[in-house]
């Protein structure tokens, strides 16, 4: 390996300059109030916590954690995703104190990168987690949430796909012959191989109507708009229930337009129980988030509450987000010679009430002062005769 | 109708694949001026086809640069994006397989494996237990073994004639491969529409 430069980062870090750290703190800002005014409170967690625990309990993989080993020789790791900490706290303290829980974040997390150099392998993640209900009305709440928080951005072109992992069990189950070939279709849905699907399925052998049942599913299940039509593959059972209450639910809020029903939508997470979604825009290559029921990770941690909630992913929506303008905020900076500093103080005191955001600067310190007052919107100068300029 | 962007390897795979969508019902041009041309609108379709790198192809899918694209089995296994993989489209049909020279056992000390493939070869050897060394090589690879390089290559055969041309002789077939069709996972949920009536005639004209 050759040597570091001075000026270097390890690999997936990065530095955010003034410019962007502006626009992560809008958005911080508006997701905030936003979910705020919806009842739910932020929280904060520590950044590095026990593999054992947090490590392990994530659903993020072990090849992609940050680990260090603390002096008793216990192995940490930086936190990899919010959802694993808020379950811990919440299992060990909160939720004895008040069911349910309405948790919102906006934190950075970590996950180490081998694919490309340049991908960032820390990030901040906004998002939200109920615990502590059960009803589908709180993974109703939680999508609705995820949907008008991207519409409280701006955002128009997105949509939110909608699976069940009950129901592609129940499929799985219903049409293959041993636990193997159920996890390898699964499997291959996860990578969303779906040619690899229809080969594994002609492979087993089975009888031609569960091949067929199981080759017409996944041409089908994919993009539904109506929860009907998979009905004729499913044999009656509480997730297909649940689906269909959910998808009333969507259409009472009048959102169902942004959301289209996947079966096939299958997750390397075990945790992830019941419902699960992804959400998608316009504007980046890469999914802006993603969230579910995951009543499996509160039993980790020793807890029978249901779970759900999403997370998006901020560097992804500031990339959606940078066709839309910006709003640049007046400036102004104040010049000053060296005699005149307590004017120059009277004078920023006087913008500074007005609310102003205004930069003092003695002038002889300058070394471009063209440049430097390029930045600004106003320049005052003290000393001489008071100059002003747009 | 949003513009659909499809990146396409350059050469006979263009071709076929190409002749492919006109079957399925593409209002395309019989012949398209190949030549320099990296980009290639067709307004009527709105469609762009984008001229990559077979190995390219992947990368401008994950991105969602390209919303769809044509890329080989092998490259899709050696790479392990982020992308779904839809349709197999059963052209430029080969497999991938070890080579080396006739009556050859491999070095017990040091066995040296060339190949253009090193995760596809590294993943193989590990499932079968062999410990072995990896040397990535970009072409030429039926040279690693005549010069004494590696015991054994792991490349993409069809015929076979090139291996046996150079004195090569096959050993172990590793997996099947042809070329499929790709999609990137927000493209294919934003423009699902033009994706999924795209895959379904594409369906229909595969043999």
């Amino acid at each position: 390996m050759s040597s570091i430069k001075m000026f270097e980062k390890p690999l997936g870090m990065r530095d955010t300059f003034p410019q962007i750290f502006e626009k992560v703190e809008a958005v911080r800002q508006t997701g905030r109030s936003f979910l705020r005014s919806r009842g739910y409170e932020f929280i904060k967690t520590p950044t590095v916590e026990y593999f054992d625990t947090v490590g392990k309990a994530s659903a993020i993989s072990d090849a992609h954690l940050f680990k260090l080993v603390d002096s008793q020789g216990n192995t940490l790791v930086l936190r990899p995703d919010m959802t694993t900490p808020i379950a811990r706290i919440a299992t060990s303290k909160l939720l004895k104190e008040m069911i349910p829980l309405r948790l919102a974040y906006f934190a950075n997390v970590f996950r180490a990168q081998e694919t490309e150099g340049g991908r960032p392998a820390e990030f901040d993640q906004m998002g939200i987690e109920l615990i502590g209900d059960h009803s589908v009305f709180a993974d109703a709440e939680v999508i609705v949430t995820a949907m008008e928080l991207l519409q409280q951005f701006g955002l128009k072109d997105f949509k939110v796909t909608i699976g069940h992992a009950g129901v592609l069990n129940c499929i799985l189950q219903d049409y293959t012959e041993s636990i193997e070939q159920e996890d390898t279709l699964r499997t291959l849905l996860v990578q969303r191989n779906y040619v690899g699907f229809e080969e594994a399925v002609a492979s087993f052998d089975l009888p031609k109507t569960k091949s067929d049942a199981l080759l017409q599913f996944i041409d089908e299940a994919m993009n539904l708009k109506e929860i009907q039509d998979i009905e004729k593959y499913v044999r009656k059972n509480d997730a297909l229930e649940y689906m269909q209450r959910l998808a009333k639910l969507l259409e009472v809020a009048d959102l169902a337009d942004y959301v289209a029903f996947d079966f096939t939508l299958s997750s390397h997470m075990s945790y992830y129980t019941g419902m699960l979604f992804e959400v998608f825009a316009s504007g980046s290559g890469f999914p802006l988030g993603n969230g579910g029921r995951y009543d499996g990770l509160l039993n980790v941690f020793g807890s029978k509450v249901g779970a759900t909630g999403f997370s998006i992913r901020v560097d992804r929506l500031l990339e959606i987000l940078a066709g839309q303008s910006v709003m640049k905020e007046e400036a102004v900076v104040v010049l000053f010679e060296e005699a005149d500093f307590e004017s120059a103080l009277e004078k920023v005191q006087v913008l500074r009430a007005v609310g102003k955001q205004t930069t003092l600067q003695m002038r002889s310190s300058l070394v471009d002062e063209a440049a430097f007052i390029a930045q600004f919107s106003e320049v005052v100068v003290i000393g001489q005769e008071e100059v002003c300029c747009e | 109708m949003n513009e659909l962007t499809i990146a396409m390897p350059k050469g006979r795979i263009f071709e076929e694949a190409y002749q492919m969508l006109i079957e399925a019902g593409f209002n395309l041009p019989e012949e398209v001026e190949m030549s320099r041309k990296l980009i290639i609108d067709i307004p009527e379709e709105k469609i762009r086809f984008i001229l990559a790198k077979p190995m390219d192809v992947p990368v401008y899918v994950e991105h969602g640069v390209a919303d769809i694209g044509i890329a080989g089995k092998d490259v899709l296994l050696e790479q392990q994006r982020e992308v779904h993989e839809l349709l197999d489209l059963k052209i430029s049909t080969c497999y991938i397989a070890s080579a080396g020279l006739p009556n050859t056992t491999m070095n017990e000390i040091a066995p040296r494996i060339a190949t253009k493939y090193p995760n596809i070869a590294m993943k193989y050897y590990k499932g079968i237990g062999e410990q072995v060394e990896i040397i990535e090589l970009n072409g030429s690879i039926e040279l690693a073994p005549m010069i004494g390089l590696a015991d054994r290559i792991v490349d993409i055969v069809s015929t076979g004639r090139t291996l046996k041309e150079n004195g090569l002789e096959e050993y172990e077939f590793i997996t099947d491969v042809s070329s499929r069709l790709i999609a990137n996972p927000v493209s294919y949920r934003m423009k699902g529409d033009r994706i999924i009536d795209l895959v379904k005639r594409l369906k229909q004209c595969v043999n």
